[in-house]
């Protein structure tokens, strides 16, 4: 599990697998309108495992679920939000299948400025709602995928498939591109959903049909993605068993789930999610009904499958000890928003965010008292725009500044990419300083957040 | 264990049960007040006439010896009516009557599997929209209303038809195929039954005798399977609300199923498993059931020639009746049970 193992296709393309920018989900209740998900960002490279990690109620599943267009009513993905999947072999494959859903943002960049558009755009919008830093950053191509284009006229509702560049004329000429996967529908959803990006469910007890095999289940995505049937798919679903440790497979495969126990039923999930080849694993907490042993053997199947088919995890657990383990880097969440970020290694040497502290001091065996230092509370429930820091009830080194001012990720460490989103850095400014600089940040632009509009 | 020999096993274990079932209906029969003579000849009769008559029907052997009899003549269906057609065999007798009630029974289980059913999964596919409430209020409307004083209302509405002077000129009796009454028993006779290479076959269908015989048992076919019909819609909205919210469904989505394949292969399956027992044990109400809607709709079927073997203590009769309907329970009991294992693995004959 490693950054340098990124496929040719990637290192040419110089893109993550997948770039989620500012991802909003939202549920519309008669009550409240609670932003489960506001806000985050977070991109994942092939061959590399992202860990997403959070208390219960921080926003996790729901992250992976908008991904997977798996968000049900009175849920919705907000206009704003943007998932792109730059997979180049995909997005080939898609411009040629549904070449009426795909767009040339390559030939409409001659026809439209992005700085003239912005101004067309009637809705709040910041840089900070294409995930950028200044106005002039953003391009046409953020305008496009976060969903404004439909309303001015470039792209139609359907579209999805967003062409960024190609040197000739037909779908193999394409040099990059990606799907966005907030606007996918019907037909191109599924085959995304199992094909190209799948998921693994927390309760393997449960997550299996009992009324079928699992065989039956497992060639019913082989049949969906890849064509298999009859005698080659029997094969191929014992292959997979195989693959994922499961003994005497030939036999188990003609088994009901209730055949197996809990830990065969995980692998046997996961032989299903990787039934078609996909490019992007996303487990939400795959080993949390598990066992310790079980756990362990659960993850080390994962790093071999990752190693052997160089594919992208996205890996969602509350446990800090598993993520440790199986992740490169790790995204805090906290009430729907990332609120640190940073590679393994230097999160849990040197965490930043108060939360992040509090949340690795409640690790059991961590600290030498004799009580465990607890984070007191609950996550509170996200139904207002974040205009304050989320966390200040709850948070030990809480100021004033914290109710009224709504932190920005800023740099906190000299090592690349690790950022916290608290008023107390950068640490190298005055505290008063530091609160002005993220006023600042949040008012760059046209000064506003996005108030939750409907896509 | 095997699926033959389990079979098996629970045909040995309903032989008690029957046989408890039929000594129960002779006790009560020949210890209770009702009277068999009396019935025959009326209450006031005495003398010679009576006890001829109880010597040739056998009323003074030893109990024993009774008993001994009215086993093997209920179980064989070898006895004579005492009462209700005096001196005729019973046999010949039950399958006179029992056509019409075959007719009722499948019509008031096949109308609520094929009407309950599929309006329950679609309000269950549909929670909480406009046709799921209708369908949800519709069906404690049926299922509070009691059958006999339902079946009694559309008798007297079918009635009042008559010579279009129902409502918007409405006429049961020419709706459809034109009938001389509202109701009554089927002829069944719209088959043709001949020989095919030595085989008994359907050679032929007269429509015409088809659809009234239906027309005549439709009334009373649903509102005797309007409770069954109420409980299937109820049960089967909440069977398929359960599995469409259930795990393996969202690991179907994320596999990149259709939500037709998902709703057919997936959650139907599922969803029947509860309905099983609640088909069959609705099959059992029926039994009950027709004893009043055959009287009251005029039908000469099994559940009234019971009614009136019963009240005229025809034990012979009585016992035989009651026979056939303990094995058709004991049947569909069996069938459920089989049912079970074939719908839902998890189920196995293992103990």
């Amino acid at each position: 599990m490693s950054i340098e193992t990124t496929t040719q296709d990637q290192r040419s393309n110089e893109k993550p697998l997948i770039d989620v920018r500012n991802l909003q989900t939202a549920f519309f209740t008669d009550k409240e309108t609670i932003r489960a998900v506001d806000g985050i960002s977070v991109n994942i490279d092939a061959g590399e495992t992202v860990g997403i990690v959070g208390e219960s109620g921080s926003g996790k599943s729901v992250t992976a679920r908008s991904i997977m267009g798996l968000v049900e009513k009175p849920g919705q993905i907000l206009k704003g939000s943007s998932a792109r999947f730059h997979q180049l072999e995909t997005v080939k494959a898609y411009a040629s299948e549904f070449s009426d859903h795909t767009v040339e943002v390559s030939q409409l960049r001659d026809q439209h400025n992005p700085q003239d558009l912005l101004d067309r755009i009637q809705s709040d919008i910041s840089p900070e709602t294409f995930d950028r830093d200044n106005r002039s950053d953003i391009t046409l191509t953020d305008i496009l995928a976060a969903g404004y284009g439909d309303k001015l006229g470039i792209t139609s509702e359907r579209d999805c498939v967003f062409i960024t560049g190609r040197s000739g004329n037909r779908p193999e000429n394409i040099t990059s591109g990606f799907i966005e996967l907030t606007r996918l529908e019907g037909e191109m959803q599924r085959k995304m959903r199992g094909g190209r990006i799948t998921m693994v469910f927390q309760d393997p007890l449960t997550s299996l049909n009992p009324v079928f095999t699992v065989g039956n289940q497992i060639k019913e995505a082989l049949d969906l993605h890849r064509g298999l049937t009859g005698e080659e798919a029997t094969r191929e679903a014992v292959e997979l068993l195989e693959a994922v440790g499961i003994p005497d497979a030939g036999r188990r495969v003609d088994e009901y789930p209730h055949q197996f126990s809990g830990g065969m039923r995980q692998r046997a999930v996961i032989a299903m999610a990787l039934a078609c080849e996909p490019e992007l694993l996303i487990c939400d907490e795959p080993t949390t009904a598990l066992d310790v042993t079980i756990q362990a053997q659960i993850l080390e199947l994962l790093e071999e499958i990752q190693e052997e088919r160089d594919i992208g995890i996205m890996f969602i657990t509350h446990d800090m000890g598993v993520i440790a383990e199986v992740s490169d880097r790790v995204n805090v969440m906290y009430a729907g928003e990332v609120i640190e970020k940073a590679d393994v290694i230097s999160l849990f040497e040197n965490p930043k965010h108060p939360y992040t502290r509090g949340l690795l001091q409640s690790i059991p065996g961590g600290q030498g008292g004799d009580r465990l230092q607890t984070i007191e509370g609950n996550v509170p429930t996200p139904n207002e725009p974040a205009d304050y820091c989320r966390f200040a009830q709850r948070c030990p080194k809480a100021f004033d500044a914290c109710d009224v001012v709504h932190p920005k990720h800023v740099e906190v460490s000299e090592q690349n990419d690790h950022t916290a989103a608290c008023l107390l850095y950068p640490e190298e400014k005055s505290q008063a300083g530091a609160v002005s600089l993220h006023r600042e940040k949040g008012k760059a632009g046209d000064g506003d957040r996005m108030r939750g509009e409907k896509q | 264990m095997s699926r033959w020999r389990y079979l098996a096993q629970r045909i040995a274990m309903s032989v008690p049960v029957v046989f408890s079932v039929i000594t129960f209906l002779f006790l009560v029969l020949r210890l209770g007040p009702l009277d068999p003579i009396a019935a025959r000849l009326g209450q006031n009769a005495q003398g010679a006439n009576v006890q001829r008559l109880r010597e040739e029907i056998g009323l003074d052997d030893p109990l024993w010896e009774q008993f001994a009899d009215y086993l093997v003549e209920t179980v064989t269906f070898s006895g004579e009516s005492w009462v209700v057609r005096n001196g005729t065999d019973v046999s010949d007798m039950l399958l006179e009557v029992a056509g019409p009630t075959i007719w009722l029974g499948v019509w008031a289980i096949v109308l609520p599997l094929f009407i309950g059913l599929p309006l329950g999964f679609y309000a269950g596919l549909h929670p909480n929209s406009a046709s799921d409430i209708m369908a949800n209020v519709t069906g404690i409307i049926w299922r509070s209303m009691p059958n006999f004083w339902l079946a009694v209302l559309a008798l007297a509405f079918l009635r009042s038809t008559g010579n279009g002077s129902g409502p918007f000129g409405f006429d049961w009796y020419t709706f459809g195929p034109t009938t001389q009454s509202a109701v009554g028993t089927p002829n069944l006779d719209f088959a043709t039954i001949g020989d095919v290479f030595g085989a008994p076959m359907l050679t032929g269908m007269d429509w015409s005798a088809f659809f009234v015989d239906v027309k005549l048992i439709l009334p009373a076919a649903i509102i005797l399977g309007s409770s069954s019909m109420a409980a299937e819609l109820r049960l089967g909205r909440t069977a398929v609300l359960e599995n469409v919210n259930s795990n393996y469904v969202e690991t179907a989505k994320a596999k990149g199923l259709k939500g037709r394949t998902i709703v057919w292969k997936h959650v139907f399956r599922n969803a029947l498993i509860p309905l099983v027992p609640i088909v069959t044990n609705e099959a059992f109400i029926l039994i009950g059931g027709s004893v009043i809607m055959e009287q009251i709709f005029n039908i000469n079927g099994l559940g009234r020639m019971y009614f009136r073997a019963i009240q005229t203590a025809d034990v012979p009769l009585a016992g035989s009746i009651v026979f056939l309907f303990t094995v058709i329970i004991i049947f569909l009991n069996i069938l459920q049970d089989i049912l079970y294992t074939i719908i839902d693995p998890r189920v196995g004959y293992d103990q």
